[in-house]
């Protein structure tokens, strides 16, 4: 009988109950908060139901010791957890990236490329702030790259600057990519006049499979050899698009658009989710993080919508740019061009943005990555 | 198409033209080198093991990446270049990226793996000869005058280019540890001292963003803005010269066809151009028209890669069910 009552009571040492804190409960119930808006809002479904999910695996509570945890070596979710420690799955992502998306917009008006630029300044006013707030320079370059609004950047980033902060990063930047539409559409119209939003602009020219094809060869070699250390994300992202535009590795192309992203999605989502354990994130430097990255997505916004105006001094009349596509200059693909449409079309239902929009977009992911070469060379 | 293609090529090769000095290294043995040296140990020097006080070689991994050294030798012979050999099968050989290892010239190479079957003394070289046993990878001198439980050291002129100055002043031996001060700071350590406010970095960063994308702008701009935009004035240009009878569309074809007829009408006298305008609608009519035909076959190649011969999907044996 006393063996029994022994058994038990060792049992009941390794359940969740008795090993269970406030904290990891906070953390599940953010979790299930993920899921729930992922589901019925449907903001950004494929990241936020694995990060959601991942939040709640990685803040069961449990004995520890038991080679179980994310944290834990040698551990199934610790292993599937290199790809994000290592910086893996990132580049794999870009990959994906590189491989649907589509640069004629960029290319037939090289000039939206700019506007890609100028949206970078989120991530350094980011963190500026943050050095401020008293971050160190490593932490604050990896908080900054919120501003980027490109998940696997900031993970890679972060993975490299600052590990102990990459959950509160990562989920942070994901969040502030569902909200998109939320926090730049009041930007966008705080910062344009009536004039401004009607401004039609030229239908952009077609372009030619052969421009198409040339586009990543010199994409790739230009910002690669002025920022090396974006390499893994630039040489991937440029590599996906020639798969896709070469025409003869079509079946490498759906590969890597298709299968490869929805696996290393999966496996990102769910172990940066399981990485934010209740002990490493519920601290006062994760809130400081989720308010850094806001503002970053704010000044990101204002200074795409901003030169854009600035832009449009010294261009033509029939030539101007409608500064409603200055926040696609934010890499958050397709979500930030898709606002400046949807805004376009509220004033004035038969202008379309949404082509003119998706050029400063994909401009912005080359930028961002650039960004956080640049960062990685000087911080890493 | 030939105008982009030199304008690629151009740029291509101004590219690796103004960073053709960029070296790449691979990661092997020749990677290592002699770090440090102490020929004389004094009571101050460091005890091996076997609790002894025995002079010293620091080797050190330049590279990124892992490097093996079993199988390579350490000398202070010229002419016995395989005097003591780094033992193969130990997995401590295996130097990592950028890290010190350390051998002890204790004269006897049974003692262990990292002990040398060799003495030190002032004025000798000290040579690390590749596993072939014959290539020199590296080798350091040791000044002749040098006092017991001094070293003779490398220290990093620059680390990127991997240039190393020997420095036979060394204050104190720095048996496994990095030479120089400059791997003490990481980069983040050097920011927050040099630019603690931020400023400087983001001036920069902003700087190289603008720079790069705007450098791709002008290379979009020059290899296919401008000549589609040149192209585009072309065609309009074209557009407002009179039109060539072929480019015309159906329907117009036909009005200048009856126009021109009837002009010509007009203009003859003698009835020769109705007749030789009867003559040819009759034969076109009748389908008496015929080209002579050459009797050549000819096969034009395909232009597209979508073929079964071309395409690999197609021509490769599909998986059995």
């Amino acid at each position: 009988m006393e063996h029994i009552i022994n058994s038990l009571e060792q049992f009941w040492q390794y359940t969740g109950f008795a090993n269970c804190e406030w904290q990891n409960l906070v953390m599940i119930l953010i979790g299930i908060g993920f899921i729930t808006v992922a589901i019925l809002k449907e903001w950004e479904p494929l990241l936020l139901v694995p990060i959601g999910f991942g939040m709640i695996i990685g803040n069961i509570p449990m004995f520890p010791g038991l080679n179980i945890g994310v944290y834990e070596d040698g551990s199934v979710l610790n292993i599937l957890y290199q790809g994000v420690k290592q910086g893996w799955y990132p580049p794999l992502i870009f990959l994906g990236i590189g491989a649907m998306t589509d640069f004629s917009a960029l290319i037939s008006q090289p000039r939206l490329i700019l506007i890609g630029a100028a949206a970078q300044m989120g991530i350094f006013g980011a963190y500026l702030l943050a050095i401020t707030f008293g971050f160190l320079p490593n932490e604050a370059g990896a908080i900054g790259i919120i501003g980027g609004a490109d998940g696997p950047t900031a993970i890679f980033l972060s993975s490299k600057l600052a590990p102990d902060l990459m959950g509160a990063i990562a989920v942070s930047a994901y969040s502030y990519m569902a909200l998109v539409p939320v926090i730049q559409r009041p930007i966008m119209l705080l910062l344009t006049t009536k004039k401004e939003r009607l401004i039609r602009m030229p239908a952009p020219r077609v372009v030619s499979q052969r421009e198409k094809i040339i586009f990543p060869i010199i994409g790739f070699l230009t910002t690669a050899f002025i920022v090396p250390s974006g390499l893994p994300l630039l040489g991937m992202l440029f590599f996906g698009n020639l798969l896709k535009e070469s025409g003869v590795t079509r079946r490498l192309a759906e590969t890597a658009r298709g299968p490869l992203v929805d696996v290393v999605t999966t496996l990102i989502g769910l172990t940066v989710g399981a990485s934010t354990q209740a002990d490493k994130f519920l601290t006062g430097k994760s809130v400081l993080i989720f308010g850094l990255g806001l503002l970053s997505f704010v000044i990101a916004t204002t200074c795409g919508v901003l030169f854009v105006k600035l832009f449009n001094l010294f261009l033509k009349e029939g030539h101007k740019i409608n500064p409603l596509i200055g926040n696609a200059g934010v890499s958050a693909v397709p979500d930030s061009a898709r606002v400046s449409e949807v805004v376009g079309r509220e004033f004035d239902p038969s202008n379309h943005l949404l082509m003119h929009a998706m050029g400063p977009n994909v401009a912005g992911v080359i930028g961002s990555a650039v960004a956080a070469g640049i960062l990685l060379s000087f911080l890493g | 198409m030939k105008r982009t293609i030199i304008r690629t090529t151009v740029f291509i090769l101004l590219l690796a033209g103004c960073f053709g000095g960029t070296l790449l290294r691979s990661q092997n043995v020749s990677d290592l080198i002699i770090s440090e040296v102490l020929a004389l140990p004094d009571s101050t020097s460091i005890v091996d093991g076997y609790g002894n006080r025995n002079g010293w070689i620091e080797l050190y991994n330049t590279s990124t990446g892992t490097v093996n050294m079993g199988g390579c030798y350490l000398t202070d012979d010229r002419n016995d270049l395989q005097k003591s050999l780094i033992p193969k099968n130990d997995l401590r050989t295996k130097l990592g990226p950028r890290q010190v290892t350390l051998f002890y010239t204790s004269g006897n190479a049974h003692q262990g793996t990292f002990y040398a079957g060799f003495k030190l003394r002032p004025g000798s070289t000290v040579y690390l000869v590749s596993n072939d046993g014959r290539t020199i990878v590296d080798s350091l001198q040791i000044p002749a005058n040098l006092p017991a439980g001094k070293s003779v050291s490398k220290v990093p002129v620059d680390r990127k280019a991997l240039r190393w100055e020997v420095d036979p002043g060394v204050e104190f031996p720095s048996p496994m540890v990095l030479n120089g001060s400059v791997g003490a700071e990481t980069n983040a350590q050097r920011m927050a001292k040099n630019d603690p406010h931020g400023f400087i970095l983001t001036i920069v960063s902003v700087t190289v963003v603008f720079s790069a994308l705007a450098i791709l702008w002008f290379l979009f701009w020059i290899l296919f803005e401008r000549p589609a935009k040149r192209k585009k004035k072309a065609e309009e240009a074209g557009k407002n010269a009179p039109a060539k009878l072929s480019d015309l569309p159906k329907g117009e074809k036909g009005q200048e066809i009856a126009a021109a007829i009837a002009m010509a009408l007009d203009l003859d006298g003698n009835g020769d151009t109705v007749a030789a305008i009867s003559m040819a609608l009759h034969l076109y009519l009748s389908e008496a028209l015929h080209d002579n035909e050459s009797y050549v076959i000819t096969i034009n190649p395909k232009t597209t890669s979508d073929t079964p011969w071309k395409n690999p999907a197609r021509s490769f044996r599909r998986l059995p069910r």
